[in-house]
């Protein structure tokens, strides 16, 4: 070797600091969901329509001032039953009101109703389905209002409320939520009872860990993927519920507009005029799907085991 | 299995049970106003005129429906005096001394005393406590037959036995005298072909709708036209009729025709009739869709699992997110449409009836594509779940057949969680669908209690109540006892699991 060869390095510093770092990539938890969720182009389009569709329902309404009892085209034949066409983009209904006006003012009652009490179910549901899965001592009696809550008649219950608090928005709400919670409480306890004794846990909690702190870091995290499919899959079915109690004749009542409502309204005149049958469940049945598409799309994300 | 165990979780499941009537009984009989009841009452509307009449049908209403103990000023004077004598007639009226007694005696015991608007007589009454209510509709629930149940003052010589015999079809029979039913046990050849009338459910008499029917009769009478054959009643008489033998009941007052008909007073019967009853059409829609659902939606999940992430998979992905995402309403509508215009099946039940095989097609494949969707759902999550299992790979190592490894082992794992709902499954066939039936207009189940609770019909609603929530609650200890049998490996209580 010559002396110019030498020249060209530098000895470098022993650094004890340096030596102790672990060179592993950079791991932020909602950014791997993100980049998971958007890596599929699929899922990516349901996404951006679904979020169309909601802000279209949530400002459409407000232009409109849509309500099913302003009639104004009561008394004009010729405006009644109007089949979809340039003018009507949805044709017009038995009362001479625009379907067009009338689904995305359902629609945005019912997304409203359906987001409203998944959050209710959820946040009740799941700190007491957990609780509930974690301890074999309330497990035996909760089993038993388990029991007891799923078996009331719920027609018998929706009816009840209706008489005392009136149809409308807040009943609806109450109605749904008032049993519901214990279903996701339910799941939750099974879910819990399977790692409940993972060694890891039982680890944990030789270590003195507490039993809120074992279910919010050690068990909660383990089942965000398998809540997300659960929510999911609530927030559609929760929409049909509300289709079905409109059905029933115990849903926001005649001065309030849901897709529920105009689908039991509307089923009457299918064999006459199907389109006013065919939109309404048309537009639900998309919103539904989006939803649970997205959800289920986040819920694989949200799994961090998809993120290597 | 653990005897103690189940006994124990029985006692539980009858406390639950207890607990689910105390809240239908407190929803209906505190919640819902009790003027309701009489919206559906054509007497009660006859009556709206005369004042008087009308205060004493509805409490004498009330009363009958358990709502509260109602005293008339008659009934108290009739305690006292003979009817009909001259005291009882002074002391009905307002201003006598029987009259004064009775409101203090009555206002003491904590009654309300009123006046009726026209006559100005008194009359008292006091709610009765919902615990009591429920407590004498328990005491009536089970009805037991024996030779001494008929008491009958104008029939003294009745004679009182139970004996071996034969029924006039030709079947075997347990034969009473003095008993509520002729026949107490016989066999025929109608389904279930062993029938009893020993123990009986009693749930009351319907009302306001079906009125004066027990409720019992009402779900499990059979409807439609009579079915009218030849028979020879006891007399020798031959006649033309849809006489049920076994439904034979103690006829304290016999006319003319009956005495023709029967030797004894057992002259009061039921008829065969053309259709199912309420509850048999509901169970047979619903265990045909079950038997469907169950033999489709197995062998599609596990297919799905087989081809994980190719196309039979995502097919079958698209139907069940289609099932799970557009509320049921819309869907039976799409494949009525579907259904009549591309096979030119009837949209309603009732266009071809019960008799006609079909009435039924549309109904049972609207009710099991739900059911097909989430067996699909399940299967093929827990056979994918057992795919990766270290006995797969060991059986793959052994030189089994992919077939052979799906059919003889993942399959038998998968199935144990599948085989505990079928007991719940069941018990749904009992409930009947609301929304298939309504929409198909099948006379089943299914419109009961919605229309019980729009009717103000409480005997129903409690008796709909009390045995949705008894089969649905034994079903889901029989779904546990069945996890058991299928998988040896499970216990279920906690001892025996640690032994």
């Amino acid at each position: 070797m010559d002396m110019e060869n030498t020249n060209l390095f530098e000895f470098a510093e022993f650094d004890e600091l340096e030596s102790e770092h672990i060179a592993a990539p950079r791991y932020s938890y909602w950014k791997s969901v993100w980049r998971t969720f958007f890596k599929n182009k699929f899922t990516v389009g349901v996404a951006i329509l679904l979020l169309i569709i909601i802000a279209f329902a949530l400002i459409q309404p407000m232009i409109s001032g849509y309500s099913p009892i302003i009639t104004p085209n009561i008394n004009n034949a010729s405006l009644k039953f109007v089949k979809p066409c340039k003018d009507h983009i949805f044709g017009t209904d038995h009362v001479g009101n625009e379907v067009f006006d009338a689904v995305w003012a359902g629609a945005r009652n019912s997304i409203i109703i359906s987001f409203i009490c998944t959050a209710i179910n959820m946040l009740v549901g799941i700190p007491i389905g957990a609780l509930w899965g974690f301890s074999k001592k309330m497990d035996r009696w909760m089993i038993e209002v388990y029991n007891v809550i799923s078996n009331v008649p719920f027609l018998l219950l929706a009816m009840i409320l209706s008489y005392v608090l009136g149809a409308g928005m807040r009943s609806l709400i109450i109605t749904m939520t008032c049993t519901e919670w214990i279903f996701v409480a339910y799941f939750i306890r099974t879910q819990v009872m399977i790692i409940r004794d993972r060694e890891y846990n039982l680890a944990s909690k030789c270590l003195g860990t507490g039993t809120w702190t074992m279910i919010l870091k050690n068990i909660l995290p383990y089942l965000i993927s398998v809540i997300m499919t659960y929510v999911s899959r609530e927030v559609p079915s929760l929409i049909s519920y509300e289709v079905f109690l409109s059905y029933m004749g115990l849903g926001l009542g005649t001065t309030n507009a849901s897709l529920g409502q105009s689908i039991a309204m509307y089923t009457s005149y299918m064999n006459g005029y199907p389109h006013l049958f065919w939109i309404p469940v048309s537009v639900l049945a998309i919103i539904s799907i989006s939803l649970y598409i997205v959800g289920q799309k986040l819920a694989d994300a949200a799994d961090p085991r998809t993120h290597m | 299995m653990n005897r103690g165990y189940i006994w124990k979780r029985l006692l539980r499941s009858f406390l639950s049970i207890m607990i689910i009537m105390l809240i239908v009984f407190t929803m209906i009989f505190t919640l819902v106003p009790r003027d309701n009841i009489f919206f559906e009452d054509s007497t009660y509307r006859k009556l709206s005129s005369k004042s008087d009449d009308k205060t004493e049908y509805v409490y004498s209403t009330w009363e009958k429906l358990g709502y509260l103990d109602y005293v008339r000023i008659n009934d108290y004077c009739l305690s006292l005096y003979e009817a009909g004598s001259p005291e009882m007639s002074s002391a009905v009226e307002p201003d006598s001394k029987e009259s004064q007694d009775f409101v203090e005696l009555y206002k003491s015991q904590g009654y309300t005393v009123e006046q009726y608007l026209g006559s100005k007589r008194y009359y008292a009454y006091k709610d009765i406590p919902v615990i009591k209510r429920m407590g004498s509709w328990l005491s009536h629930l089970l009805v037991i037959d024996t030779p001494f149940s008929v008491q009958d003052e104008g029939n003294p010589d009745l004679e009182r036995y139970i004996k071996l015999g034969k029924t006039p079809t030709g079947g075997l029979a347990v034969i009473g005298s003095g008993t509520t039913y002729k026949y107490l046990f016989y066999t025929d050849s109608h389904f279930p072909w062993i029938h009893q009338n020993f123990i009986r459910l009693n749930f009351g008499a319907s009302y306001p709708t079906y009125q004066g029917l027990e409720v019992m009769r009402v779900l499990f009478q059979t409807q439609g036209t009579e079915v009218k054959r030849s028979v020879t009643f006891e007399t020798g008489r031959e006649a033309e009729s849809g006489i049920i033998f076994g439904t034979l009941q103690y006829k304290p007052v016999l006319d003319r025709m009956d005495t023709k008909k029967f030797t004894d007073h057992y002259a009061t019967y039921e008829v065969y009739r053309s259709q199912p009853s309420m509850i048999g059409t509901s169970f047979i829609m619903g265990i045909i869709a079950m038997i469907l659902a169950y033999s489709l939606g197995l062998p599609f999940g596990l297919l799905m699992a087989r081809h994980k992430d190719r196309l039979a998979d995502k097919l079958g992905m698209v139907y069940i997110i289609f099932i799970i995402a557009v509320p049921s309403l819309a869907y039976i509508y799409l494949f009525r449409y579907l259904g009549t215009k591309l096979f030119g099946l009837p949209s309603v039940f009732t266009t071809y009836g019960p008799e006609d095989v079909r009435s039924w097609i549309l109904p049972v494949i609207s009710l099991a594509l739900p059911s097909i969707a989430s067996l699909m759902l399940w299967t093929r999550r827990y056979v994918v779940d057992q795919m990766s299992a270290d006995y797969v790979k060991f059986a793959k190592a052994k030189g089994l057949s992919q077939g052979e490894i799906f059919r003889g082992h993942i399959f038998k794992n998968a199935i144990i969680p599948i085989a505990q709902g079928i007991p719940a499954s069941l018990a749904v066939c009992i409930t009947g669908a609301i929304i298939t039936e309504a929409i198909y207009s099948v006379g089943g189940m299914g419109k009961m209690l919605p229309n019980a609770i729009k009717q103000y019909n409480n005997v129903m609603i409690v008796a709909l109540a009390f045995m949705f929530s008894t089969v649905s609650v034994l079903s889901v200890l029989a779904g546990d006892i069945v996890l058991t049998k299928v998988d040896p490996r499970i216990s279920l209580s906690e001892k025996a699991g640690r032994s």
